[in-house]
């Protein structure tokens, strides 16, 4: 029996397809408007699954971040990265990603400036300091 | 609430590098509590076991194998996973079942057999832990999580790395006196400092080891203890919690509130408060975890844990006594048996079995254990039976 492809995007192709384009791509929900990210299925205020997609842009700062010296399989082709945490500048919501070309401290102090650049396969949300 | 429920025996197997299969590991500390209970297998109406990565060891649908083996194949087995903190979320599954009247007797196993495994494959399995399209998929290991959440607090609350590396000192200090842990070597803190950097601000031994091992308790209810004639203790508070499953999603990095909502559970349930607590056996699996484990646990308040760390008021017989076996930072991190591994440290507390280790006076003490980033936790409440 052949198997029937599926045309719809998942939550998280479309999340994707937005990183590729730098916005973020969040849910507003629309009973109560509580925004949440785009790969949820239920507000977690009012519980309702009726949603508005909204793609915010995706800048920021950094809210906290680590270097990976010891790193997981697959990021073995990466000089040294942080894994950061920033607060988009548009609405209270934090969103992690990669940001290659860090290798201290001193290269990224919190509350520097980060926007989203792409999303690859590999490495996950790529961003970039600006 | 249902019935009481004790626990009646406990055994453990050394945590660290282990030569043997994982059903063997989980069979031998399987039977040290059998014997520790005095009674026999056929006394064992159910088995609870956690485990995490059995697939590492080529067995999964572990519990009807330890069942088998334990030779009563007829008795119901369950496994449960919940990342680090299977052991202790198992533990509450085992004491519900007990309390509800299901069962009289049960068997609560964890174990867990990761150091064949390479850093690098382990780093990934235990990256699977994580919410992995957010953090593992973007490059997040598990000491980079913990590594943010350290950045944040150290910022947030004017504390030190040299803070941090107390915590390690501290647990080594108390893991030399524990002849089963993994890592049994005194440190300083120039030690700690000096060490190398796995995610930064957290460097190795800010770290817990990955280990082997295995931990097993007998849960009974009072008749059955009473009967048996061997020591035993009460559970008297009991409490679970959940977070948001990746880190970016919570409102303050500093905090788990699955700690907060499980602990309040645990103490409500045993008409208690942190200050009666004796000792505390919490999840270090790095070093800050511990800082915010005993602020979130209520001992101290939110941002003072590096203070209390400094002056010395955590140490074995200070104000309040953690991690006595010395934590995961040196006890060991079976993942799966960890929270087990807890139980069976108050269990030798309060039976007289801790030797130099023992927390003097110690008639109530609490565990702490959870899973991954703290996105599942479950705390317990123990009484010494005199």
């Amino acid at each position: 029996m052949s198997k029937l492809k599926s045309t719809k995007q998942s939550t998280r192709e479309l999340f994707i397809e937005h990183a590729k384009k730098g916005d973020i791509l969040l849910n507003q929900c629309i009973k109560c408007s509580n925004i949440m990210l785009e790969t949820v299925y239920y507000c977690d205020k009012c519980f309702s699954n009726s949603f508005r997609q909204v793609p915010y842009i995706g800048k920021g700062r950094v809210v906290t971040y680590t270097i990976q010296s010891v790193v997981p399989e697959g990021f073995e082709d990466v000089n040294s990265y942080a894994w950061v945490i920033f607060k988009l500048d548009d609405c209270d919501m934090n969103v992690s990603g990669f940001l290659p070309g860090i290798s201290t401290p001193a290269d990224l102090p919190l509350g520097s400036k980060i926007k989203v650049v792409d999303f690859h396969d590999k490495h996950g949300l790529i961003l970039q300091k600006y | 609430m249902g019935e009481k429920v004790y626990v009646l025996g406990a055994g453990s197997t050394k945590y660290g590098k282990l030569n043997e299969s994982v059903i063997e590991i989980a069979l031998n500390a399987s039977k040290d509590a059998i014997d520790s209970a005095g009674i026999t297998p056929k006394d064992v109406k159910a088995g609870y076991i956690s485990n995490v990565f059995g697939v590492a060891d080529k067995q999964v649908h572990m519990a009807p194998v330890i069942m088998s083996n334990l030779g009563i194949p007829e008795v119901p087995g369950l496994t449960i996973e919940s990342a680090c903190g299977s052991g202790s979320v198992m533990f509450r599954e085992a004491f519900a079942n007990v309390s509800a009247g299901f069962y009289d007797c049960v068997l609560a196993l964890g174990v867990e057999k990761v150091t064949h495994t390479s850093t690098v494959e382990s780093t990934t399995l235990f990256s699977y832990c994580s919410d992995f399209f957010y953090e593992g998929g973007n490059g997040a290991s598990f000491p980079g999580l913990f590594g943010s959440m350290a950045r944040a607090y150290l910022a947030a609350y004017k504390a030190t790395e040299e803070d941090l590396a107390r915590v390690a000192v501290k647990n080594h200090e108390n893991g030399l006196l524990n002849p089963k842990a993994h890592v049994r070597k005194k440190i300083t803190v120039e030690d700690v400092l000096k060490s190398p950097v796995v995610a930064s601000p957290l460097k190795l031994y800010d770290c817990c080891p990955f280990s082997d091992g295995a931990s097993a308790v007998i849960l009974c209810n009072e008749e059955f203890a009473k009967k048996s004639g061997n020591p035993y203790i009460e559970i008297v508070g009991s409490g679970r919690g959940a977070s948001p499953a990746s880190v970016q999603s919570r409102k303050d990095i500093t905090t788990i509130p699955s700690t907060v909502d499980a602990s309040r559970q645990a103490y409500k349930m045993a008409n208690l408060s942190p200050k009666d607590i004796d000792f505390v056996e919490v999840h270090d699996c790095f070093t800050i975890a511990e800082l915010i484990d005993i602020e979130d646990l209520g001992f101290f308040p939110k941002g003072t844990a590096a203070q209390a760390v400094r002056e010395g008021r955590t140490m074995l017989n200070s104000d309040i006594s953690v991690n006595p076996s010395g934590g995961l930072k040196s006890k060991g991190h079976p993942i799966g048996a960890t929270g087990v591994g807890q139980v069976v440290e108050v269990f030798e507390q309060f039976t007289n079995k801790a030797g130099d280790r023992t927390v003097k006076d110690a008639e109530i003490a609490m565990t702490h254990n959870f899973g991954a980033t703290g996105a599942s936790a479950a705390v317990h409440i123990f009484k010494k039976i005199k």
